[in-house]
């Protein structure tokens, strides 16, 4: 899975460089930001700015990595997300529990 | 040009998660050439057609199945087909076949993926809408989402298992 990660100001951020945030990468994103949090990260920004969608693999991988952040006092903010995703949080009411921006510079502001 | 409604179209699923988005724009521009849709139907539509098909690749036998399409008025009516074996719920859920007909059942598939049903007749249910117990909780979040979606995105999503040709059907209904 391609991604690209930045480091500012103590928060990573995570590009995720596919068009498809689906089955066949949910696993390994998880384990990617998984071995983030292992090292130490616990400021993360996601960005979605190139995906087209996400299915419920993808989410179900999201809220797993929501869950390990937040018992270790982390935060996650998602950026990036077209109409169709943001359409999916909502339906979902996931954007009553995940932190959407519509820009790095909102995210961060969150830290 | 009038159309005779209702339209039926029959279309094989993609073996490939990555072909899944292309799949589901082409038979959502099948869908516009007859019906008129709004930006919100239409985007109910995909979550359905995503969902529909990553089930297929994660449980079907040879990871293929069968999409009929039926275009109607006020309705759309998407059915999935696939070979396999029926749901199977978890050890704590009544089973298939139910014995208690027109009854709301709690069931899970796994801790994380619970629904609420109601029995349709033994080898048929329909997903009701999900609640979320206990508030809305990340601990209590679901990580299993795909039939909790098309449950949410449609007005009627109904499972039905025939043992005779050992078939798994999928029915769901958008008013449209």
């Amino acid at each position: 899975m391609k991604t690209r990660k930045q480091k500012i100001d103590g928060v990573l951020a995570i590009v995720i460089e596919e068009r498809e945030a689906n089955l066949s990468r949910s696993e390994q994103f998880k384990e990617l930001v998984q071995q983030e949090i292992n090292a130490g990260e616990r400021k993360l920004i996601i960005s979605f700015i190139n995906v087209d969608y996400v299915d419920s693999s993808f989410l179900g991988a999201l809220v797993a990595i929501l869950k390990s952040l937040l018992p270790l006092d982390g935060k996650l903010v998602l950026i990036g997300m077209n109409d169709d995703i943001v359409n999916l949080f909502q339906l979902t009411r996931l954007d009553k529990i995940f932190s959407l921006k519509d820009s790095l510079e909102n995210a961060l502001k969150e830290f | 040009m009038e159309n005779s409604f209702p339209i039926i179209v029959e279309l094989e699923t993609p073996r490939n998660a990555d072909d899944i988005f292309t799949f589901t724009k082409s038979v959502l521009e099948k869908i516009l050439k007859y019906k008129d849709l709004d930006l919100a139907q239409q985007r109910r539509i995909k979550l359905i057609l995503i969902e529909l098909v990553t089930n297929s690749i994660k449980h079907s036998y040879d990871g293929t199945s069968q999409i009929k399409l039926v275009i109607d008025h006020p309705s759309l009516t998407i059915q999935k087909f696939e070979k396999g074996l029926q749901i199977e719920f978890s050890s704590s859920s009544q089973q298939i076949p139910f014995e208690d007909i027109d009854k709301t059942l709690k069931i899970s598939f796994s801790e994380q993926n619970k629904h609420h049903i109601q029995t349709l007749d033994k080898y048929k249910f329909r997903f009701l809408n999900p609640y979320i117990e206990k508030g809305l909780n990340i601990e209590h979040m679901p990580e299993h989402f795909g039939f909790y979606i098309i449950t949410l995105a449609s007005d009627s999503f109904i499972y039905q298992y025939d043992p005779d040709v050992k078939e798994n059907r999928y029915i769901v209904n958008i008013n449209t």
